[in-house]
């Protein structure tokens, strides 16, 4: 169950908002619509979907392309923020 | 609006939200990645929530994959260009890195 | 606001216009509104041979939304009249 204080666990999340409450800290990965993937721990986000992520890793057709220590996402080009194991 | 600005606030150096990352970066050398395959580099004068940005002494890159004709092979093509200042438009902003801090 | 109020300074100068579809244009920044659209006088294409459509445009209005970039004349552009402005505006709220 989803704790009514603090952030939820993500595998009781309830709502997409407290999903994304609870993914904060969390290795992640965020696929754009151009299908680029960055994986990375996530270390916030606001309304806009705009995403800051620490040790970012660009991944373009499954390969690595690029590292980025802090990385900021525009919200307009993400199609998915999902998790992943660490 | 643009008036030289009295004594500003010790800056917050916390990320709390995603633009605290830009705002961090103010007058640093950034990386920007752009939609149609631009990238560029440059000091960060300015910018708002829109990702709008004033940025100086850039290089922006342009990489563009062709095909050989006989070969089918892709062969990738980059071009530089070097511009004093540049405003962009926050629209076109996929991904923006700050330096690399210690 | 502040790139409005930055582009409002800019009226009379030299600007060279980027739009998204790669035209780009050069010429005296007549005038700006609050969406960052832009009229410019005695315009000036910048690959003509490409465009030779564009020959006989003298004047012209550009929606904001079109526009990839502007290049900046280096004597317009204060740096630290920026970094404040933008600070404010980071702090205002955005």
């Amino acid at each position: 169950m989803a704790s009514t204080d603090g952030a939820p666990e993500a595998g009781s999340a309830k709502t997409p908002a407290d999903f994304l409450k609870s993914i904060k800290g969390k290795p992640v990965v965020v696929k754009l619509n151009s299908g680029v993937d960055y994986r990375g721990i996530l270390a916030c986000l606001d309304g806009y979907m705009n995403i800051a992520m620490e040790q970012t890793e660009e991944y373009v057709n499954g390969q690595l392309k690029n590292k980025y220590g802090d990385a900021f996402i525009r919200g307009n080009n993400v199609l998915y923020i999902s998790t992943v194991k660490s | 609006m643009l008036k030289q600005g009295a004594g500003l606030a010790e800056e917050d150096a916390t990320v709390k939200e995603p633009l605290d990352l830009i705002r961090l970066s103010l007058d640093e050398r950034i990386y920007v990645k752009l939609r149609g395959e631009r990238e560029l580099r440059g000091k960060l004068h300015a910018y708002d929530q829109h990702l709008n940005m004033i940025l100086g002494e850039v290089e922006e890159t342009i990489t563009t994959v062709e095909i050989d004709d006989e070969t089918y092979e892709e062969i990738i093509k980059t071009n530089k260009r070097a511009i004093p200042y540049l405003f962009v438009r926050g629209d076109g902003v996929i991904l923006v890195s700050p330096p690399l801090r210690s | 606001m502040l790139f409005y109020s930055y582009f409002k300074t800019l009226v009379g100068k030299e600007v060279t216009v980027e739009l998204k579809n790669d035209l780009a244009i050069s010429g005296t920044l007549h005038s700006v509104d609050q969406y960052l659209n832009i009229k410019l006088h005695n315009t000036r294409v910048i690959n003509e041979q490409k465009y030779p459509h564009m020959l006989s445009v003298r004047n012209c209005f550009i929606r904001g939304s079109v526009v990839r970039y502007v290049q900046l004349p280096p004597g317009s552009v204060d740096v630290e009249i920026l970094h404040d402005a933008t600070r404010r505006e980071a702090r205002g709220g955005g």
